[in-house]
Parts: structure tokens; sequence; C-alpha cells
């Protein structure tokens, strides 16, 4: 079959995103029916993608038995979710992730073991024991490549998705998309799809200026949380904002679990710790806000306490693992972690549920609203779920996703979607005399700073979302002079959708929530009579944006007395408050 | 020469009989992207390639591959005259984890004297838990390379045989070099604390730090209790780094003796030392320690009091 | 709007000595994320075409002869 001159290219599963659940994903389809097509689809090169190109430095959300049992888990996430979560999904990440550790384990990923060969946890904090280093952990993508060679997934990488397709029935039907070297377009027909495009990371504009200095690799740009909402798919509470503790102007993050159990901190100008809360969460990083906006700000990353095999230790582990420019960052500027403490900010904002709770709506199969649509990874939308969780549900998706295929004929496509999609992606290179990608981009992330960005102020958000539909007028006026243009222009088109979904979506829920994710000025309060729910953004029958809630499934696991405690935690004072 | 049905790996293997070494380099990163089970035989054939660089392109890429199916090939490369091949070689061995591997790394071990050979082969041989890699392991015990004798500790530790462990309290108390000592007393900790006790007490007092650091460790593990007197020394130790493990040893093994030092440790200039012995009078939890909590929860560092609330936590529940 | 083009000291350099690229090497043109290095037509060799880095280092870490040096991106120096 062909629209438009193009081939129809035919898969039974397909893959959108090669980083870390995408793969685990498509190998697990091949591993439940080697008979099946599987394709993976990558807009950079799978050998090197997404947010663990040069591999992780350890585990944060490891629930291995002897140290942590899932109950335990799921409690922690919910209270640090205050309240809004999916337990079913934690819970099924949380029987799921030892399994997966052994599997990762078995396939020659390094996770740090003591001298007898049991797994070498740390306890970071009292209540719970979930932090399981990787010094060595830089070999992850090279072993994922290895599997899905050796499984015959078809790799096709350069290659961006821009709009999901569907069957008349409302089931998914394939994708639509571009190649980014050659600008040709590519239509796949798929029985069942998985996205896994990461974080939308190019949503903030970070504080150097540089629009790809990002806390998430700026590949992730939101794409899979566009593409979900024009196909149909609901996105959950999408205003609960990622925001890292990150170094200043270097993009690299905190690292407070790798030098954490070595008895390095987060500390004030003073170089005492002030951070009261236990949990990573928006609580959290309100505290680092407040700090860095104080008196006795900004914040540091301390280290200087420690003994030089101890610091030799971190520097290993820091400088070739994850983010390894940061050693050259810190020569840079002559700061040597054993003479003076690190300055510290918070990152731009984004979405992302690895550290928060916010992307496509997700249940504990993996699936979405859309049916034979599965997403995993840090666009889904469980919560706190990292690597670790980007892994586990790419093999639930990966398992999801066979199961719906098994019986599926072959869908059907609506061909006049697809010519007017084409003439979208074709339309920026037939503008000569228009605006560069770049400029586009700039002015919204630099919108998104001024007007989104928390503390959130209803009327600066309403200004925001006008703003931003203004740069969204502009978007015929696109221009691209060259194949990689096209894919910016692309992406830009995103991130515009994604800037206007964290406008609407933070005007929706009237209270605050998540610390600073959610931190409304103007309604200060949490409001559990009205906002004990998920917000849903989805398009609407008219093809408006529109919001709605979604009840929170019964609690597996009740909180009990730790809710309160964490309650107690929160009003105590800082340090130097 | 071979030739091979697939295309894309049969234009790498015509690549790789150029003359021009960089071209056949170039041909060996393809390896990389074939899919093809046969193209670990063109890896093993570069690995054995005359050009020094082709055999280092090689060396890296072999880890892309399933080991199992070059086990030899990579023990033979860990002779090669090149660091970075062998190096590679090593690395790739260590991911085996194949049973079946376990035979020629076996032989391997017995033929090889070179340190850097035989550190590599006990690397690959740890995950394994060969009965038959004890012997020659105790035996490198005594070796005059300490990369070596730091292997041999790690594979009897994973092996975690009782006749072993006089070697290992041996090596952890006599081995000239400080990581050897550490790794052999870390080791201890699959052995009751009738067998080794003793010798961990005695480790306490070791010259570097590290090692006094894991004995403390070691002990909490095994909740050894007649080291209580032993880890209260410990608290006095010059370093905060030792002071910490020990009271977080005396923690575990949750003796109300034990209660006025950690009480001293809760008083600490460092920080992290408050921390850790506020965690340990939590989880001793009797009345004695409620003072010391008491003071803690007005400690100027919030890490300090947030252990505070859940020691006083701990306090409330046992009266 | 007609266009203008602005200068940009970009973060990657290639030694075009060591670059192996007229050798059909395409290492780190392939595994960069954000496809920015390309082939300079005039040289054969790998460059950085586009300034849109994220300094994360595979470009570096994989190249098979170490040519390629990743800085910091001027802004954040």
């Amino acid at each position: 079959m062909k629209i438009n001159d193009i081939p129809v290219i035919e898969t039974d599963i397909l893959v959108i995103g090669g980083g870390t659940a995408g793969p685990m994903a498509a190998v697990t389809a091949k591993e439940q029916n080697p008979d099946l097509n599987v394709m993976l689809l990558e807009k950079a090169n799978v050998k090197r993608s997404g947010a663990i190109s040069m591999g992780m430095d350890g585990l944060n959300n490891a629930v291995v038995p002897g140290h942590a049992t899932p109950e335990q888990y799921v409690k922690e996430i919910t209270i640090a979710n205050d309240g809004v979560v999916h337990q079913p999904a934690l819970m099924a990440y949380a029987t799921r992730s030892f399994p997966m550790i052994e599997k990762l384990d078995s396939w020659g990923v390094h996770f740090q073991k003591d001298e007898t060969g049991d797994y070498d946890m740390k306890k970071v904090h009292h209540l719970g024991t979930y932090v399981l280093p990787m010094p060595e952990g830089h070999n992850v993508k090279k072993i994922l490549y290895r599997r899905l060679r050796r499984n015959r997934v078809q790799i096709e990488n350069r290659f961006t998705a821009t709009r999901l397709l569907k069957d008349p029935d409302g089931n998914i039907a394939g994708m639509i998309g571009v190649n980014t070297r050659t600008a040709e377009p590519i239509i796949i027909r798929a029985k069942a799809v998985i996205m896994a495009t990461g974080a939308a990371g190019r949503l903030g504009l970070p504080t150097s200026g540089y629009l790809f200095g990002t806390y998430e690799n700026p590949a992730n740009n939101g794409d899979g949380h566009a593409m979900a909402y024009h196909v149909g798919a609901d996105l959950a509470n999408l205003e609960c904002f990622q925001v890292n503790p990150l170094l200043k102007d270097y993009n690299g993050p905190a690292c407070a679990y790798v030098t954490g159990p070595l008895g390095g901190f987060t500390s004030n100008a003073f170089g005492e710790r002030f951070i009261e809360c236990d949990y990573w969460s928006g609580q959290m990083m309100l505290e680092f806000f407040k700090e860095l906006e104080s008196g006795t700000g900004p914040v540091f990353l301390k280290l200087d306490h420690l003994a030089e095999e101890t610091i030799e230790e971190i520097e290993t582990v820091l400088h070739t693992n994850e983010r390894p420019s940061r050693g050259r960052f810190h020569e840079g500027r002559d700061v040597n972690y054993r003479q003076r403490m690190v300055e510290m900010h918070i990152s731009e904002v984004g979405f992302c549920s690895g550290h928060s709770a916010s992307g496509v709506w997700t249940d504990e199969t993996g699936a979405t609203t859309v049916p034979g649509l599965y997403c995993a990874g840090d666009m889904a939308s469980v919560a706190h779920n990292y690597m670790l969780g980007a892994f586990v549900y790419g093999q639930i998706c990966g398992e999801s996703a066979v199961e719906f295929a098994k019986d599926r004929g072959e869908p059907k496509l609506d061909e006049d979607f697809i010519k007017q999609e084409l003439e979208r992606i074709q339309a920026p290179m037939k503008v000569a005399d228009g605006i560069p990608p770049e400029q586009m981009e700039y002015k919204v992330r630099r919108l998104v700073n001024d007007y989104l960005q928390p503390p959130k102020v209803t009327k600066k958000m309403e200004i925001g979302l006008e703003r931003i539909l203004a740069v969204r007028a502009d978007v015929g006026q696109l221009c691209a002079r060259d194949p990689h243009e096209l894919l910016r222009a692309m992406e830009v088109q995103s991130i515009i959708d994604c800037a206007e979904m964290a406008a609407r979506a933070s005007l929706y829920r009237t209270e605050s929530r998540w610390g600073l994710y959610h931190y409304r000025v103007d309604y200060p309060e949490q409001n559990d009579a009205e906002w004990f729910y998920h917000s849903r953004l989805f398009k609407d029958e008219n093809g408006q944006m529109a919001s709605g809630k979604r009840p929170i499934a019964d609690y597996l696991v009740s909180l009990g007395e730790e809710k309160d405690a964490y309650r107690k935690m929160r009003v105590q004072k800082a340090a130097n408050g | 020469m071979k030739t091979y049905d697939d295309p894309e790996l049969q234009a790498i293997a015509v690549k790789l009989t150029s003359d021009d070494p960089g071209i056949r380099r170039v041909a060996v990163m393809d390896l990389v992207d074939s899919g093809e089970p046969e193209a670990v035989e063109l890896v093993i054939h570069a690995l054995n390639d005359p050009d020094t660089n082709v055999r280092q392109e090689a060396a890296k890429v072999v880890d892309e591959f399933e080991a199992a199916d070059m086990a030899d090939a990579l023990i033979a490369a860990l002779g090669d005259n090149d660091e970075v091949v062998r190096n590679s070689a090593a690395h790739a061995l260590a991911d085996l984890k194949d049973p079946a591997a376990g035979e020629p790394l076996l032989k391997a071990l017995d033929n090889s004297t070179d340190a850097f050979v035989v550190s590599g082969i006990l690397r690959a041989l740890k995950p394994l838990r060969l009965a038959g890699a004890q012997s020659p392991a105790l035996k490198c015990l005594s070796d005059g390379d300490p990369r070596v004798r730091r292997e041999a500790v790690a594979v009897l530790g994973w092996l975690k045989q009782t006749e072993n462990l006089p070697a290992l309290v041996e090596t952890a108390q006599r081995d000239e070099d400080p990581e050897v000592r550490r790794a052999a007393t870390g080791a201890l900790v699959y052995a009751s604390p009738q067998q080794v006790g003793q010798a961990l007490i005695g480790l306490l007092q070791d010259g570097h730090w590290q090692v006094r650091c894991e004995a403390a460790n070691s002990i909490g593990k095994l909740n050894h209790q007649a080291a209580v007197q032993p880890l209260m020394d410990a608290t006095k130790d010059q370093l905060w780094q030792v002071r910490e493990k020990a009271v977080d040893a005396l923690g575990k093994l949750g003796s109300t003796d034990s209660i006025p030092v950690l009480g001293e440790c809760s008083k600490d200039a460092m920080s992290n030392l408050r921390k850790a012995a506020i965690g340990a009078l939590g989880a001793i939890a009797h009345s004695d320690c409620r003072p010391f909590v008491e003071i803690a929860m007005d400690d100027p560092d919030p890490d300090v009091r947030k252990l505070a609330r859940w020691a006083m936590s701990k306090l409330d529940a046992a009266a | 709007m007609p266009i203008a083009n602005h200068h940009s000291s970009v973060p990657v350099i290639v030694d075009e000595d060591k670059c192996i690229a007229d050798k059909g090497c395409t290492v780190c043109i392939d595994v960069c994320p954000l496809d920015v290095l390309w082939i300079n037509e005039a040289t054969g060799k790998a460059h950085m075409k586009y300034d849109e880095c994220w300094y994360c280092m595979p470009c570096e870490a994989d190249c098979p002869t170490d040519a390629v040096t990743v800085n910091i991106p001027y802004l954040l120096r």
C-alpha cells in the first residue's frame, strides 16, 4: 500500500523511542513471541540515545527483599506525592523491581555488590533502603543494544514520529513521521504501539540561556506528550512539574544519592544541612527553593569534609557516568571538591514522571486511554519511576502490546488524516522567508520561564497562556533550510503543545500540591476536599484542549501513621529559619 | 576466505581484508551493527589482526557480543602485548557469567603467570562461583601482585565456603596492601561470629582507616555481641568516618552498655557522626537513650532532628 | 521576514589529523543524540555543524582515534 507515493511499512509491534524503556519493551515483545515483527524507531541512534546515553550511577528505587518491601515502597511514594498516585501501578513496579534487577544483572549490567556477591544496598535515610549504587554503570546502553540485536528487533534510527494513527474504531493503527537527515516521511502501520519518548525536557529555559543545556537529554522534548494528546489519549497531573536540584549552570544532577552514602550533603552557604524533607519530592524542592532565595543561600554540594580516598571515589563515579563532562566543567571554574563547596541551583521546569508524577495517563498494564497504545518511562504517568521503573514498565508494555496485537487483523488507516499530516510535515521546508525554529523555540521557552515557572500566579499564567497561543499562531511562518532544521521545526511544535498543556493544567488545579511543583501563591493550601483527584488533560470532541478529574483508585496500601509523621516533618523550622 | 549470506556482513568481511589498517579498523566498528551471529567470527579474526589499532578496536567492541561465543579468544587476548586489548578482554570476560566458560577459564588460569592476566581471569571466575576455583584462588592469596590477591579474595568471598575462612582471616590481618586487607575484611561476613569475631575485633585497630571502617561494618552485619567494648573504643578513633561506622554497628548490636558513648557521639561537632549516633540510640530504644534524643530534637542539623523524631517514636513505642 | 546568519563558537572540536571519517568512520556522527555532527564536504572529516550540544560525550568517548574533544559551551563555562 502507498499513500502519496510513500510506501506503508507494516509491523506487528511498533516501539517509538530507543532510550531505556523502549529497548526493554522491544526485547520483551520478541521474547514473548519471536515470530512477531517488532520495530524500534529512534530519533537519534539507539546506541547512545535517551536519558542514560552515558550510563547511570545508581538505582534510587530498588525494592530488594530484606531491605524494603513493595508495601513500604508504595506507601512512601504515595506520601511523597501527596496522595495523588495510582497505587496499582506503583505496586506493579514494586513487585517487579527486584526480578528486573536480577534480569539486568544476568545481562551484564554492573550493580554494586559486597565482597560475598550480595547486592550492596545503601541506606540514604531512615525510612527505607532503596539505593543500589552502580559505580560501573556506564555499559547499560551497550547491553541493551546487544539484546536488541540478539533478539532481531528491527531498528530504525534517525526517524522522528510526528503523529499517531487511529483506525475508525478508535484503536491505535500506527504512526507517521519523518527522517531527520533526508526529510523523507515514513508511514508505519502497527497492531500495537508503545511510546517511550522520554520527558518533555525542552519546556523551560535553563538559567544559562543555552537552549540545549537542559536537565534532560534535549532530544526528549515532549514529542510523545504532544502525540498522545493529538491522538486523543488522556494526560495526567501535568501541573506537577519536574524541577530538580542541579549544579549551577551545569545541568548535571545533584547526586545526593551518590554522595549521600559516602557522607556528602546539600548545604546552605554556611555548610549546614537545611533540608527537612526525607523524600525526593516537591516538598523537598520547595525547601531548596526557599533556601536559595534566603539570606543563608545559595545552596551548595558539600564534600570538602570527606577523606581523600572518598573524594577520589566520588570523582570516579561522577566523572565517568551519566554526565561525564562534569569534571571538565569544574576544571574550567577551578572548582575542586576538596577545597570548596559546589554551587547548586534548580533546573528549568519540564514534565518527567521519572522524578515527579506527570505524563500520559497509564495504568498498571502500561495502557493509555487509547486501545492498543502503551506508554513507559519518563513520559508515562507512573510516579517516581526513575531508570528501573522505565525498565519495568518497558517490560510490562511489551507484554501488554503482544497480548493486544495477538488476534488483531490489519488496522485500517485514515488516508485523509495522513495526507494532512504529510502537508504539516512538509510545510516548513516550503517557507523561504520565515521564522527559524530556534527563534520560535527560544521565545516559547522564555515565556514558560516568565509565566509558568513556580511559584505560580493565576494572572501571570493567564497572560502566559495568551502569549503562548500567540506563538502558536506563528507556526505557519516556521521555516527550515534543511532536514535538520525541519526536525527542530517539528520539535518546536511539540514544545508549544507542551507549553499550552503546562499552562492549562496549572490553571485548572486551584490549590497548591506537590511542594514547589505546583505551588500557587494565590491558592497556597492543599485542598483535599476538591482536589484529591488526578487532573486530566485531553482533546475534547470539538478538538479543544479540555481538563477534568479522574478519581483516585482505592489504595492497596493504607498510609496509617506515617502520613502524620510526614505532615509533622513539614512544619518544622529550617535550621536558620 | 569464507563468504557470508548476509550482504552487510559480507561487505564488512571484504573490508577486513583491506591492506589499509584504517579501513580494517572501521570495518571492525561496523561489526557492532550486525545482528548476524556469525559477526562474532570476524571479531575473533580481528582480535588477531597484525595491526595494534585494529586489535584495540576489536577489543573495544567485544563487549557488544555474547562473550560466551569467544571465551577462548578473549582469554588469548588477555596475553596481548597491548594494554588496551588486554583490559578490554578482561572486562568482557568478567561480564561473561556463563558457566560454560568456567572450564576454559580455569585452564587458562593454570597456564598463566602474568599478574594482569591472572587477575582478569579471577574476576571472570568470581560470579561463576565454581568449586574448582577454590584451590587456585587460595594459591593466589600469596601472589606477589596485590591485584591478583585482591581478585582472589573476591573469588573466595563469593564462594562462601567455611574452609576458606582461615586463609581470608590471615589475609585480612597480614596482607601488606590495605585494599586487599579491606576486601578480605568485607568478605568475612559470610562466617559466624564465633569463627571470625576475634579477628574482626583486631582489625578495628588496623593502620588504614578504610580497613577499620570495613571491620566495624562487618561486625555490625554479623551482630557479633562480644564486640561491644571494642566498638565503644572505636568510637574514639581519630577519624570521624571510623567513629561513624562503629556507632552504626553499635546500633545494630543493640547493647544498652553502649548508650553513654553513643550519647557522647550525639554531641560531636561532626553532624554526620551525630546523625549516626541518634540513629543508633533510636535502634536501641532504651529509656536511657531519651535524654540524648531529646537534646537532638533541637539539633541545628535537620537530618539529626529528623532522626531524633524517628528515634523518639521508637522510644515512645518501646515505653 | 529576511533571515541573517549569526556566528557561534561551538563546543565540539575535531582534530582533522586524527579523524578517520575519510576511511568510512561515522562513529561520532552516529552516536550524537542531537545529530549536530556532520561530514565537512570540503575536508571529508567530521565537524560540528549545529550549535546544539548537550556535552554528553559519547562522540568523544566512542571516537576510535581520540580525535574529538567536547568543551563546555561558552554560555555555561
